[in-house]
């Protein structure tokens, strides 16, 4: 008897732990924290209307984004150096606060995030 | 071919060139993304210049972007083909107007931090839209793209959109870059 109870017992864990691996899609999207995710969507409203480009900018003749559309990578960019536990004070002694150090900061420890969680999954499966 | 290889090299000496950095293309659109990746010589001169030939056309599907972790990423010519995922096999090398060569991969010539890769940059894509999933392209987005300041080593505005049932399509190319370090973007937007 103590024996069968046991054996339901294992059963049932078991069939929980199937049923988990289901339900926690693994998935980049959903190991994303907050902080990639604000970052993602900055770059895609750089192609909101009133984000592209203007004529005045497109005549320039370099290819870097305009300050006017780094400005909208700023404060995701930002947030996600933050959650690496970096400080403000250490953030802007780093870049001084230029825009350009801010993003690119941040697009590494982006893709290095990106990369860990890609690893995470091939590992998983 | 020597006397050109020893004037890109002191160019890449007297420049310090770095590494041509890392390509990103994000497709923001319900359309799969269909075109050439290229890149070539910003230091002098167009050459070398390459372009990719297995496939010759690569394909970002719809929606595939930093933000489900389905972008395309190229560090460089080499490694692209082991960590991206879409895989370039061959790339389709031109070192004048008139020499070209087909490049494996993982040739020697093309490794990072040999001249061909330290001369030269992301700069340019040739892509056709298509409706997911089909081969039917979606009609007036398809276009040349290049980088800003690139348009003599390559015809194609840095920036595209066409409206369509009141909906904007558009597309362009720029870069990010601080100390050294440059991101090249290639991004598609349906709005």
């Amino acid at each position: 008897m103590k024996k069968t109870i046991l054996l339901a017992a294992f059963a049932v864990l078991g069939l929980v732990s199937c049923n988990n691996e289901g339900t926690a899609a693994n998935t980049v999207s959903s190991m994303k924290t907050p902080q990639m995710e604000n970052f993602d969507k900055a770059f895609k409203s750089l192609g909101e209307p009133q984000n592209r480009p203007t004529e005045e900018e497109r005549k320039r003749n370099t290819s870097e984004l305009s300050d006017r559309r780094k400005a909208l990578l700023v404060p995701a960019s930002k947030e996600l150096i933050l959650s690496t536990g970096v400080t403000e004070p250490e953030m802007m002694r780093k870049t001084g606060g230029d825009m350009s150090q801010i993003i690119v900061w941040a697009t590494q420890i982006y893709m290095k995030k990106s990369d860990e969680i890609r690893n995470n999954i091939k590992t998983d499966k | 071919m020597k006397k050109f290889l020893t004037i890109l090299g002191i160019a890449a000496f007297v420049f310090g060139y770095s590494q041509n950095g890392t390509l990103i293309v994000n497709n923001y659109t319900p359309y799969d993304f269909s075109g050439y990746i290229m890149a070539n010589n910003f230091a002098g001169g167009c050459y070398p210049f390459l372009t990719s030939s297995a496939p010759d056309m690569v394909t970002v599907p719809a929606n595939a972007n930093m933000g489900n972790g389905n972008e395309l990423r190229y560090e460089n010519y080499k490694d692209q083909y082991t960590s991206s995922l879409y895989p370039i096999s061959q790339w389709y090398v031109q070192s004048s107007s008139t020499i070209s060569v087909l490049r494996p991969w993982n040739h020697a010539a093309i490794m990072p931090g040999g001249t061909i890769s330290n001369n030269t940059k992301w700069s340019a894509t040739k892509f056709n839209m298509k409706y997911a999933g089909t081969t039917n392209g979606v009609p007036g987005f398809s276009n040349g793209l290049t980088l800003a300041g690139n348009t003599s080593c390559y015809t194609a505005p840095d920036y595209f959109d066409m409206t369509s049932g009141g909906v904007t399509n558009s597309a362009e190319i720029f870069t990010l870059t601080s100390g050294g370090i440059n991101y090249t973007y290639i991004q598609l937007y349906t709005f």
